[in-house]
């Protein structure tokens, strides 16, 4: 596996894309399908996210695959690093925990 | 009061939550201030979850070798992350975590008797998240942790559960570091506690935490919102810091701080006491109904 460079990664999930475009962010994605090497999926807090450049085939995916990358668009990633997050994963806390990640104790994570 | 040997455990290791305060009194010179003080319970001597940015950005004082986060001094961490540049030795095995706050060295000794270790060693791949336990050291200026348990993560709510848990403890640790008054740190120039409790003191200027004053000093880590328990807590412990109180040899009795604390009732003060004893700041004298600032 290639040794990526150490930049941090900001926890986000889809309300958050918009701040943080051109920026090196992970979530978390439930998989929905796969369609000319790009992964339609489910961000944290419900809308529909589209993953680009994925670097594993399909049949490699778990239900739930946090995904690190730099955010295109609202809705958009350019993938990084791919890591199976198994088939069972509580999104909403996820979710919760990008939120609070992102307000009162981003001191801790950025 | 005093610890001839060291060997009273409470001094060794501030007792794990077990020993109570009374038996580290402020005149064991071998101990910062804030290392012998006792605090109430799992965060003294416990674990602490972090992020690697916290690990970064741990402060180290002048007179001694610890690390402090938030205030608290940084024994056995915990933290979750991803493996990359995995090396493997005869004696050891070292990784950085990346846990996409920040990266660290990891390093993990191996005992050459234990065969399940190293199978459990193998298994640790690039790429791939651990959850490690170990302790924070610091060699030639970098940062690196000493690992004693490395383990693959199975289920990935694990890793949820981790930011939520250091979310949570760094809240509290603010939250305690707001709820009285004055910084939980203690000045790093120096401060002399040489002096047998005994005598009478008078504060010395030049060797002071900046903060303690008659005048109340909100910290910058105020919580939004401080509520009545923080606010007796604060002015109980304002109190036992006035010099005229730091004068008197048996420190003040429970009833004349309750006397004074207009507007609360004796149980408030009552808890505000035990709060603050938990944390260090006032210690019981004469007997438990006798307590003195330990800033004197």
């Amino acid at each position: 596996m290639e040794a990526y460079t150490s930049n941090p990664a900001l926890l986000a999930n889809a309300a958050l894309f918009r701040r943080y475009v051109g920026r090196r962010v992970r979530t978390v994605l439930q998989v929905g399908r796969f369609e000319g090497g790009n992964l339609y999926g489910q961000a944290p807090d419900g809308p529909q996210i589209v993953v680009r450049q994925v670097p594993r085939k399909e049949e490699d995916f778990t239900q739930f695959v946090e995904v690190i990358g730099v955010v295109e668009g609202d809705t958009a990633l350019q993938a990084e690093i791919c890591t199976n997050f198994g088939d069972k994963f509580d999104m909403e806390q996820f979710s919760k925990v990008c939120e609070l990640a992102n307000g009162n104790y981003r001191d801790i994570f950025m | 009061m005093y610890s001839d040997s060291g060997a009273d455990g409470g001094s060794l290791f501030g007792g794990g939550g077990f020993i109570p305060t009374q038996s580290n009194s402020l005149n064991d010179n071998s101990f910062s201030p804030s290392g012998a003080t006792k605090r109430g319970g799992s965060q003294s001597s416990g674990l602490m979850p972090l992020t690697v940015k916290q690990l970064s950005s741990a402060t180290q004082k002048a007179s001694d070798d610890n690390f402090y986060v938030d205030g608290q001094e940084v024994n056995n961490i915990t933290l979750v992350g991803m493996v990359f540049n995995k090396e493997e030795k005869n004696t050891d095995v070292s990784f950085m975590l990346d846990d996409f706050t920040g990266r660290i060295e990891v390093k993990k000794w191996i005992d050459g008797q234990d065969s399940e270790e190293l199978v459990e060693l193998r298994n640790i791949r690039n790429g791939i998240y651990v959850r490690i336990y170990g302790h924070l050291r610091s060699f030639q200026g970098k940062r690196n942790v000493v690992a004693f348990s490395v383990r693959p993560i199975k289920d990935f709510d694990e890793v949820t559960f981790h930011f939520i848990e250091a979310i949570y403890v760094h809240a509290y640790n603010l939250k305690s570091q707001g709820g009285a008054v004055g910084s939980k740190m203690p000045s790093t120039t120096g401060v002399s506690y040489g002096a047998p409790q005994a005598s009478t003191m008078t504060p010395n200027p030049s060797v002071i935490r900046p903060t303690i004053s008659n005048q109340y000093t909100p910290p910058a880590s105020m919580p939004v919102g401080s509520n009545s328990v923080n606010e007796c807590q604060k002015r109980v412990h304002l109190l036992f810091d006035e010099p005229a109180n730091l004068a008197i040899e048996q420190g003040l009795h429970v009833d004349e701080v309750a006397r004074r604390m207009v507007g609360f009732t004796k149980q408030q003060v009552k808890d505000a006491i035990e709060f603050l004893v938990n944390e260090g700041f006032i210690y019981s004298t004469i007997d438990d109904d006798h307590y003195k600032s330990t800033n004197g």
